[in-house]
């Protein structure tokens, strides 16, 4: 099961890239569990997650092909 | 900037409309968009927002300009989400939203609503209801710089 993952505005800073797929990953709150273990520097930031564009609460599921995005907070305006 | 024409076909429809513009929104072309609005002998008053780069000083350091950028997709169905709940809400006879993308320097305009009605006091009130979901809901980011290119990202409060 793969999903691709999009880091925007400060995240996509601390990350090595914007946009990468991953496997196995079946849940909203894995993925940010596996991030911040392999990125020390996520945990202390403040950041929301969209599945397929619609804000996702921490335990959402996964789905083979799902679009997930790590947004910190909105700057607009 | 032949991304800043208006669309001057007015319903509150379920079309997107384009919102994002790249760089700098001009004056002019805020003009424009009320010059167009002439003809519509039914619109008693139009209230307008407009959200203007500041020279904040950070940690002694003058910001010279914002580098917009977004979760473009996200993005576009969150403004047209806005648009029709505010539509959906309030007795409007037409409404615009233009954000900037890209570098906005200090003094330029990087954010332009415009809501229109019969009175004064639905056009104010979609207006700002416009204005505060954009700046909760909306994945847009902006990188405030500073002339020596070092930058920090903006949060809205």
């Amino acid at each position: 099961m793969k999903i691709k993952v999009l880091a925007f505005g400060k995240i996509a800073d601390i990350l090595p890239q914007q946009e990468w797929e991953m496997d196995g990953v079946v849940t909203t709150g894995m993925l940010r569990g596996q991030l911040e273990a392999k990125y020390p520097d996520l945990k202390g930031l403040r950041y929301l997650i969209a599945v397929d564009k619609k804000i996702a609460n921490d335990d959402s599921p996964l789905e083979d092909r799902s679009e997930v995005a790590l947004l910190p907070p909105f700057s607009g305006g | 900037m032949e991304k800043q024409t208006v669309n001057t076909e007015e319903k509150p429809s379920h079309r997107r409309k384009k919102v994002f513009v790249e760089g700098p929104i001009s004056p002019a072309f805020v003009g424009d968009s009320i010059a167009k609005h002439s003809t519509m002998m039914n619109i008693g008053a139009h209230s307008i927002f407009l959200g203007q780069v500041r020279k904040d000083v950070i940690e002694g350091q003058e910001v010279v300009a914002i580098e917009y950028s977004a979760y473009t997709e996200m993005a576009e169905e969150k403004f047209h989400e806005i648009r029709e709940d505010t539509f959906a809400k309030y007795p409007l006879t037409c409404m615009h939203i233009y954000h900037s993308l890209g570098k906005v320097d200090a003094g330029e305009i990087c954010l332009f609503v415009f809501t229109s009605a019969i009175h004064r006091r639905e056009a104010i009130d979609a207006c700002n209801e416009v204005v505060e979901r954009i700046k909760q809901e909306v994945p847009v980011w902006g990188k405030e710089i500073f002339d020596n290119d070092q930058y920090v990202w903006k949060e809205n409060k």
